[in-house]
């Protein structure tokens, strides 16, 4: 048996510590805002040949007034663009000066030999003015113009996302209000899950404590996301939020079962051995805490490595915030209620 | 009696575990196949192929995919209701999602999806586009308005000023005056003429070149300062300062030189069908050769102005005998500047052809021309220029595409060009008679997206409401024209806020790496189940088999769409269903520890652990059901997948499993053996 209640301070200042520098970290120097906070855009590009640095594209799209246009290399031969909101005619000029710096039209036209043994086809047209002309059709048919065939190092467009002012202060007066709504449901249904009065803990002190473990698990979450944003540009987007939000619902109820079984406890073996029964409580469900959380792990640490980019943040959020949650619902809720009751016992 | 009793009623329970594992069982098999139908049908098919017995096929009925998965656009437009009264508006906008709709069909592989959502006071319109390709002609499909107006010429006078604009303008003249005479008196005191104009002069393009206006000629733009030149010498610099158009000057003279040959003449013109600019030609080609070579046979001096009056169709000059302004080389059109220029003074030359028509020229006179070398120092004026911003020639009439019953495209048959035919409704019938009635004679401009496409000449009234119009277009562009304008004008000017598109190769990495991720997921979870609780580990893994499979059938039948966000979801509820199966098992474990029987163990652990699992699902479900409200897709599908999941888990986790236990109770003994978690005996506490 583990004898977590007498052995508190060590995780006390631990998670003491840990919550002051997050708080500071979040007052000082705080959260890096995305896209879906402030607005602005984010183009993929990949290149099919070369991929060119990142000052070469920067130059490129001098002539437009863009701003600081943050590029980041991704994958093998992947750009992406982070700008301002640009609107459509600007995100068509984008493209359009990366395709004069960086594709290559070449001279070389296709023989019609060529283009028949690729599976081409050409028709012969007259224009208007009575000259004849010839377009070239592909496999399935489309018209293409001859300068594709020979156009070398192409750029392709993986991915356009742009946000206007509108539609971002409109997600952060969503987010902001998600968060209180689903703060104030955890704190009732906290408040319904300990509605029961049992002796010799009010009630109300379980919740309390429950929420304060809470607290403790999110504001971690996003001190390690300050550092994040602050060293490897990690910004933080609606997924972050929902990640915040995923752990507060699951966070709480390894508290509430870890009290529930305080309670019982204290109920079938009467209050006199207050901190042997926490104790015993502790114990009876640390398997069970360890295990629910190592299984929930599991599948986030696969979606964190494995799941592709758009929810590489989102699960590793969610990990951080899973793992303080088991472990502030061991080491740091019950004892606090301990702390706590003895406390206002002395009074 | 009473044993007999027992026993029978052993006996039925058994059986009712019985058939509730083989249905379960089925469930899943029926589950897998409906998830999975070509894997099922090509199994089926080998199936009945080899032992003859007919296994119906599945019919193909695909996952819903996001737009992140499949590739495609997701547009949203903010809708300008500014102009509309509020109890409009919801309207206005339900029109503008059926326009958009119109444009939309039949673009990208799936059906294109057009909602509005209010946002506050804000419309808002959101266009889903999956599996799209050119989403810039996506975007010009839905957002370029063929905006049609018919505007007529303005005969309005622009407004006074306001007593108050004109103190303005004389205040900032007074003011601009002195600063003229400050710095004439600083060149006057000595200071060099280019260094002032450099430092203070308001002409931009001369600033830098110390004010140099170059040689100015008599038909230069800075006509006016050409006449101060004539009455300077040399090395001159004005002795007050010059009130011209633009502001105040100071000029400085430099040398002269003889410029071009300044020519008078008069013309004749007569113009045909086809010509540049012939409002209302009379003639054929031919026939104005004809014409023209007549007319030149009659002309000579003394008549030439009474020929002109009565036959030029040069509308500007016929009224004054035909007489142009004083030309010099390179203000006319190539041919009639040669033909002038090599005709003798007095003599009368023709027919000249140009893209107007047919020219009778008579020269006058010709004489060199003086030009002088100029300097200015420009300090500007305002005028009400400035204020009243230029007048339009063109004035806006209610007649828009709005009034437009239907458009289509028809040949002229004289010329075999494309027009775009335009039937108006009654509304617009009205107006175009009422327009067409007010300007006969006049020219009426039909303006597209804000340009003047064609700007006819009303020769009569018309009344049924039919009008064409003869842009310079090809085929093509007449087709499309017609089909945009019969797709009907936005009711309300909309503007792109928000795009997001996907390619199709992305996405299907996507779709991939998040497969990839939640099967990696699925088989460490299961290890951990088998390799940590043995035997019920077993069974939880078929159970979560079936809650897989069982998930996936449900977000087909639903019709979830399933994002990355979904899938993320998914594979997290995953990890959350096996979660009650730990709460279960452990709870068996202690009560095997405190002696009880494998039986009575089973149907406690189950009883006891409940209330975890209900209240541990439940704070998930809370939240997944207030971030359903959110609206976003990232967040609605991450917080529909979780919570279903959640749900099924609860089904699975506890139904399934309990199922599965008690069918297999009955073969082992009282106690439990290595295969149960771990407790090989009943170990003291």
């Amino acid at each position: 048996m583990i004898d977590v209640i007498n052995n508190r301070k060590i995780p006390f200042w631990i998670s003491g510590a840990f919550f002051v520098v997050s708080v500071a970290l979040l007052l000082f120097v705080g959260l890096k805002p995305g896209m879906d906070f402030t607005g602005g855009s984010l183009i993929e590009v990949t290149f099919a040949e070369h991929r060119p640095t990142i000052t070469e594209v920067q130059d490129a799209l001098q002539s437009i007034d863009l701003g600081n246009v943050v590029v980041q290399p991704t994958n093998e031969m992947g750009m992406i663009l982070k700008t301002r909101f640009v609107s459509e005619e600007e995100h068509q000029q984008i493209l359009e000066n990366l395709q004069k710096a960086f594709e290559v039209v070449g001279n070389d036209v296709p023989t019609e030999e060529q283009l028949t043994q690729e599976g081409y086809s050409g028709v012969v047209l007259t224009n208007k003015e009575g000259e004849e002309q010839t377009l070239v059709k592909d496999k399935d048919g489309n018209f293409i113009s001859p300068e594709d065939l020979v156009t070398k190092n192409k750029i392709t467009e993986e991915r356009v996302e742009t946000i206007g002012p509108a539609i971002s202060s409109h997600l952060r007066t969503r987010a902001v209000k998600a968060v209180i709504i689903v703060m104030v449901v955890i704190i009732l249904y906290v408040a319904y899950a300990f509605r029961r009065v049992s002796k010799p803990v009010s009630s109300w002190k379980y919740g309390m404590t429950a929420i304060i473990a809470l607290i403790h698990d999110v504001v971690i979450t996003m001190g390690v996301f300050v550092i994040l944003g602050k060293y490897f540009d990690v910004e933080v987007d609606i997924p972050f939020i929902v990640a915040l939000l995923t752990i507060l619902g699951y966070s709480v109820n390894d508290t509430i079962v870890v009290f529930d079984r305080i309670r019982e406890n204290l109920i079938r073996f009467g209050s006199n051995k207050f901190i042997e029964n926490i104790n015993k409580g502790i114990n009876q469900t640390f398997v069970r805490s360890i295990n629910t959380s190592l299984t929930t792990l599991v599948v986030l640490v696969a979606l964190f490595l494995f799941g592709g980019d758009s929810i590489h943040y989102f699960s590793l959020a969610l990990i951080i915030g899973i793992l303080l949650g088991t472990y502030s619902s061991i080491f740091l809720a019950s004892p606090l209620l301990v702390v706590w009751q003895n406390w206002s016992q002395k009074r | 009696m009473a044993k007999d009793l027992r026993k029978r009623s052993q006996s039925k329970i058994r059986s009712k575990i019985r058939w509730g594992t083989a249905v379960l069982l089925l469930l899943l098999v029926i589950c897998g196949a409906y998830d999975a139908p070509a894997y099922y049908n090509s199994l089926a098919g080998k199936i009945s192929k080899s032992t003859g017995i007919g296994i119906p096929q599945l019919s193909e009925n695909p996952f819903r995919l996001g737009l992140d998965l499949q590739g495609g656009a997701h547009l949203i437009y903010q809708a300008d209701t500014s102009d509309i009264a509020e109890s409009e508006q919801p309207a206005a906008v339900e029109g503008v999602r059926d326009v958009i709709e119109r444009r939309v069909t039949g673009i990208g592989v799936g059906e294109p999806n057009v909602q509005t959502n209010r946002v506050g006071s804000d419309y808002r319109i959101i266009v889903e586009l999956p599996g799209v390709t050119d989403i810039k002609e996506a975007i010009g499909m839905i957002g370029e308005t063929p905006i049609l107006e018919f505007k007529e010429p303005n005969n309005v006078p622009p407004r006074e000023l306001t007593a108050e604009e004109q103190k303005q303008i004389d205040e900032y003249n007074g003011d601009a005056k002195q600063r003229a005479e400050t710095l004439l008196k600083k060149i006057q005191d000595g200071e060099n003429f280019e260094d002032v104009a450099r430092a203070s002069s308001e002409d931009r393009t001369t600033k830098e070149k110390g004010g140099y206006l170059g040689f100015v000629g008599k038909n230069s733009l800075y006509f006016q300062y050409y006449i101060w030149g004539a009455s300077s010498a040399e090395g001159d610099i004005s002795q007050t300062v010059y009130d011209g158009e633009d502001g105040y000057n100071i000029l400085k003279r430099g040398s002269e030189r003889e410029g071009e040959n300044e020519v008078e003449a008069s013309h004749i013109l007569i113009c045909y069908l086809g010509s540049a600019g012939c409002e209302s030609p009379q003639y054929t080609k031919d026939e104005a050769l004809l014409k023209a070579e007549e007319l030149y046979k009659q002309a000579n001096a003394d008549n030439f102005a009474e020929l002109a009056k009565e036959n030029s169709e040069d509308t500007g000059s016929a009224s004054i005998g035909g007489k142009l302004p004083p030309v010099t080389k390179g203000m006319m059109v190539p041919a009639f500047e040669e033909a002038l220029m090599q005709a003798k003074v007095g003599e009368i030359i023709g027919p000249v052809e140009t893209q107007f028509g047919y020219h009778i020229i008579y020269k006058e006179s010709e004489a060199p021309s003086k030009e002088y070398e100029l300097w200015r120092i420009l300090v500007k004026k305002e005028t009400e220029f400035d204020i009243l911003g230029p007048q339009d020639q063109w004035m806006k009439t209610d007649l828009s595409g709005k009034q437009l019953d239907r458009s289509e495209v028809v040949t002229d048959p004289k010329t075999g060009a494309a027009e775009v035919a335009l039937n108006f409704d009654k509304e617009g019938t009205e107006l175009f008679r009422d327009i067409t009635e007010r300007n006969v004679g006049k020219p009426v401009a039909i303006y597209l997206d804000g340009q003047p496409i064609s700007t006819p000449t009303v020769n009569q009234p018309i009344r049924d409401g039919k009008a064409v119009i003869s842009g310079n277009f090809n085929i093509q562009e007449a087709k499309l024209l017609s089909q945009r304008l019969n797709a009907g004008a936005l009711p309300v000017p909309i503007d792109l806020i928000s795009q997001q598109a996907i390619g199709a190769t992305l996405g299907a990495q996507s779709l991939a790496k998040s497969l990839k991720a939640g099967v990696i997921a699925v088989i460490i979870v299961m290890l951990f189940m088998i390799l940590y609780y043995r035997l019920p580990g077993v069974l939880s893994v078929v159970a979560l088999l079936l809650y897989i499979a069982l998930t996936l059938s449900l977000f087909k039948i639903i019709g979830v769409t399933l994002t990355l966000a979904g899938i993320a979801g998914l594979v997290l509820s995953i990890g959350m269903a096996v979660d009650a199966n730990v709460l279960i098992f452990e709870r068996i474990k202690e009560e095997l520890n405190e002696g009880k029987t494998l039986k009575t163990s089973i149907e406690e652990g189950f009883i006891r652990a409940w209330s975890s699992i209900r209240d541990g699902n439940v704070s998930t479900l809370l939240t997944c059901f207030i971030l359903m409200g959110f609206g976003t897709s990232f967040v609605k599908g991450f917080a529909i997948t979780l919570s279903l999941g959640v749900l099924v888990s609860m089904f699975s986790a506890i139904t399934v499993t309990k199922t599965f236990l008690r069918f297999i109770n009955p073969w082992f003994k009282e106690e439990a053996n290595w295969l149960f978690l771990g407790s090989k005996k009943n170990k003291n506490v």
